[in-house]
C-alpha cells in the first residue's frame, strides 16, 4: 500500500472523528499541521539518480562539504611542499647547469660581455 | 592556516639566500657528496649554510652529466664557492640572460667572448677580471 491509498483509507476515519473533538484538541491539532507544513521540504533528487528526503540531502551535502573542508589544508599543504621542492631543486639545477657550460664563469661577470648581452636582449 | 601553508611554499626562494640556514658538517655529507664536492672542502666550514645548501643541490647532478660536464664542474666549483654572493648573483643573472637568446645568438656570444679572451683582449682572464661585487 503506497503513500496516497493509506491517506485515502485514513482520512475517512479521520473526518469521523474530527467531529467529536473538543475545541482544545481541534486547536492542538491545527497547530501541528501548521508546524508539520511548515518543516515539510520537497524531496531532492540527487545527482539525477536518487531522489531522497531533503532532511537527508542536507546531511549528505553537509558531510561532503565537511570532509572537503577536512582535506583542504592537505591539500594545500602539499601544493606548498610541492613548490618549495620545485624551486629548491631550480636552484641546484641552475648552479650546475652555470658551472658546467661552456662558457667560464668568469664569462658572466665580464663586464663587456654583460654589454653584449644587453645590446641583444630585447 | 591555508595562508600560511602557501607562504611557507613561496618562502622557499628567500630560503635559499637564508644566512640563518645552518651549516651542514662536512661529515654529515655522504660519501658520494664528499667526492664531488672535494675541491671546496678546505672552505666547507667556512661558507654560510645556505651557500653550502646549493652546493649539495648541484652536486645531486653530479652523476647525470656528461664527462666533460664533470670536468668543467670539478674545475671552477671551488672558484664559484669563493665568489661572493653578490658575485655569484650577478653570474646567475647573467646566465639566465644568456639562455633567454634564440640558439644562434647565444653561440654568437659564447664565441666572441672566448674569441676576445685568446687574444688577450689586453686583460687578463680571471675571476676577478671585471667581476663586480669585490
Amino acid at each position: 500500500m503506497n503513500e496516497k491509498e493509506f491517506a485515502s483509507r485514513l482520512k475517512p476515519w479521520l473526518e469521523r472523528s474530527a467531529h467529536n473533538l473538543g475545541e482544545i484538541q481541534e486547536t492542538r491539532l491545527k497547530a501541528a499541521r501548521l508546524r508539520a507544513l511548515d518543516a515539510y521540504r520537497e524531496p531532492v533528487r540527487l545527482f539525477g539518480l536518487v531522489t531522497v528526503a531533503a532532511g537527508t540531502a542536507q546531511t549528505i551535502r553537509y558531510s561532503f562539504v565537511q570532509r572537503a573542508l577536512l582535506f583542504l589544508p592537505i591539500v594545500a599543504l602539499l601544493v606548498a611542499l610541492g613548490i618549495q621542492s620545485m624551486q629548491e631543486t631550480d636552484v641546484g639545477e641552475l648552479d650546475a647547469q652555470l658551472l658546467t657550460q661552456e662558457l667560464p664563469v668568469d664569462a658572466y661577470l665580464d663586464q663587456d660581455f654583460r654589454a653584449w648581452l644587453a645590446k641583444q636582449e630585447p | 592556516m591555508i595562508l600560511a601553508l602557501v607562504l611557507l611554499g613561496l618562502a622557499g626562494p628567500a630560503a635559499a639566500y637564508d644566512p640563518n640556514v645552518p651549516p651542514t658538517p662536512w661529515s654529515q655529507l655522504s660519501a658520494n657528496e664528499q667526492r664531488i664536492l672535494a675541491p671546496v672542502q678546505s672552505d666547507w666550514e667556512h661558507l654560510p649554510g645556505y651557500q653550502q645548501q646549493r652546493l649539495i643541490s648541484s652536486a645531486r647532478r653530479y652523476p647525470a652529466m656528461q664527462p666533460i660536464q664533470k670536468e668543467r664542474f670539478e674545475a671552477r666549483v671551488k672558484d664559484w664557492a669563493a665568489m661572493t654572493p653578490e658575485q655569484r648573483r650577478a653570474a646567475r643573472e647573467t646566465f639566465q640572460g644568456l639562455r633567454k637568446l634564440p640558439p644562434d645568438k647565444q653561440h654568437e656570444l659564447r664565441e666572441r667572448w672566448l674569441r676576445e679572451r685568446q687574444t688577450g683582449g689586453g686583460r687578463p682572464p680571471g675571476p676577478s677580471h671585471n667581476a663586480p661585487g669585490r
